[in-house]
């Protein structure tokens, strides 16, 4: 078995050569490399799954203070908030879910990076948003919901490898901007969509956030991040109803990543998490370093 | 390009405490991973911020984390959190130093770890001191690009046999022969040497978990200086 890829269109000729999905095609690629069954590695994605349940579910119980004063419980509002505009139950989860675990991450508590702590409520927050909304079936053990996960996974692997996920290297494009492309693929995929469709609902959103700085004030993972989270949920779900309606990318994903690493190489220092430029230089936002000394 | 090496728990992770992968996460391994190199009673520990991580560590609990590698604590573990305390339980005595203006070169995402090790009296000892950098390249991956003075490019995915030597003839032979005659498989094996004859550093990562009596075998040849194990950060 050939394992070996870097870019979408290589992934697609692995696919196609090995007769495998997605998701069983990277399981028994990380089989094979970690020296792992392909059953407990499926049950490790479950344990993980799990842990962004726990955080979903502590952001939401419990109002999320930080230290500096900048988080103050909003999924907690979001949650009981009878103001909603918007009378779509996934859409309202979505929103609510991926805020909740980013809070939870903002005040030091349990997450996953996925792919990245201050990106970590987006995809799973849509993904469980789906299940609660719409599927009550899936979960961490069913194998359809790990899949949703190990498609997302795909994203981020082929995003790591052509661009970064990193802010500091090619600012919150990489970061919230990936997470938002990996949840859409995810949730593409339990929706039916196959590799192809999948990784185009990713195009489709990580295009609208090419160019997206990474400016946190104070350095720290909150503003603009946490309520980022909740946007990015809702842009997922963009992608995915204009994929689901039959729009598809002009440009393709593998070619989106190459503009998404020109793009984070051409920015400056100052808006790839420095806390030197964007928000965190503004007035308010540079007296927050006298709040948290 | 190069393939990617990346799997899916490398996205879907690490699980770890809050609030950023690069920041809090990366550097606790970084850290971690210093420590098991470095395996010595601690007598001090300095620990610089560059780049990004200068200007925001406060924020991101990167010293905090730092600390946790150091005292063997994983991104993961709840404890991560009352590492300043544990730290002080522990007597380990350290500074954290932000540097502003580091190298070109330099990652933007660096940490260099320097530990100092007590000799049998307990006193400081010249001969017992690394210094360690790492990358921390985002979503929690690291690389450690130089230890105790050789390049290196040491991610943490395996497990890895870090073997300091005289650079002579036959040595990296006769180690892979020992790894090869207990069937392991060399997964990688990069020398970083000073000088011609001079002292080398052979960094062999290796699938699975070698015991600690083929890592004996190989400390006892005559050109090996020191031995350490390096385990992998993977769950």
């Amino acid at each position: 078995m050939n394992w070996k890829f870097s870019t979408a269109s290589e992934l697609f000729a692995r696919l196609d050569e090995s007769g495998l999905d997605l998701p069983a095609y990277l399981l028994a690629r990380e089989s094979f490399y970690a020296g792992k069954t392909e059953m407990e590695l499926r049950e490790e994605i479950a344990r993980r799954i799990r842990v962004t349940k726990a955080a979903l579910d502590r952001g939401i119980r419990e109002p999320q203070v930080s230290f500096s004063g900048m988080t103050q419980g909003g999924a907690a509002k979001l949650a009981h908030s009878e103001s909603w505009p918007v009378e779509d139950d996934l859409f309202r989860r979505a929103l609510t879910y991926a805020l909740a675990i980013n809070e939870v991450n903002a005040c030091g508590g349990k997450v996953v990076a996925f792919p990245t702590a201050g990106s970590c409520g987006i995809a799973p927050g849509l993904l469980w948003a789906y299940r609660d909304a719409r599927d009550a079936a899936l979960g961490p053990d069913h194998p359809r919901f790990q899949d949703a996960f190990i498609v997302a996974s795909a994203v981020g692997m082929l995003i790591a490898a052509r661009a970064t996920l990193a802010g500091a290297a090619g600012g919150c494009q990489a970061e919230c901007g990936a997470a938002a492309a990996m949840a859409a693929a995810g949730l593409a995929w339990l929706l039916g969509e196959d590799e192809r469709g999948s990784l185009d609902a990713a195009a489709l959103a990580l295009k609208n956030t090419l160019g997206l700085v990474c400016d946190p004030i104070a350095g720290l993972v909150e503003v603009p991040c946490t309520k980022r989270n909740a946007f990015m949920a809702a842009e997922a779900l963009t992608a995915v109803c204009l994929k689901r309606a039959g729009i598809s990318s002009v440009i393709p994903f593998d070619e989106v990543l190459g503009a998404m690493k020109m793009i984070g190489d051409s920015m400056p220092s100052t808006l790839k998490e420095s806390a030197e430029g964007g928000l965190a230089a503004t007035p308010t936002g540079l007296s927050y370093w006298e709040k948290i000394k | 390009m190069t393939a990617t090496t990346t799997g899916i728990l490398d996205i879907l992770g690490p699980v770890m405490i809050g609030p950023s992968s690069s920041h809090t996460a990366g550097v606790a391994r970084i850290a971690f991973l210093a420590r098991k190199i470095f395996p010595y009673p601690l007598l001090r520990a300095r620990v610089s911020f560059y780049g990004s991580l200068a200007r925001t560590y406060r924020g991101h609990g990167s010293d905090k984390a730092a600390l946790a590698g150091l005292l063997g604590i994983l991104p993961e573990d709840e404890r991560l959190g009352y590492a300043r305390e544990l730290a002080e339980r522990e007597g380990l005595a350290y500074e954290i130093v932000p540097v502003y203006e580091g190298p070109e070169r330099y990652h933007p995402n660096t940490a260099v770890i320097e530990l100092w090790a007590a000799d049998e009296s307990g006193e400081k000892s010249a001969e017992r001191y690394i210094r360690i950098r790492g990358a921390s390249i985002g979503g929690g991956e690291i690389r450690l690009q130089s230890i105790g003075g050789f390049e290196a490019d040491l991610d943490g995915s395996l497990d890895a046999l870090l073997v300091l030597h005289r650079d002579e003839i036959g040595v990296i032979a006769i180690i892979s022969h020992i790894l090869a005659a207990n069937r392991f498989n060399i997964a990688s094996a990069v020398s970083h040497r000073k000088d011609k004859g001079d002292e080398a550093l052979l960094v062999i990562e290796v699938d699975g978990v070698v015991p600690a009596g083929i890592v004996a075998q190989v400390r006892e040849l005559p050109a090996v200086r020191e031995v350490v194990y390096v385990p992998s950060i993977r769950a």
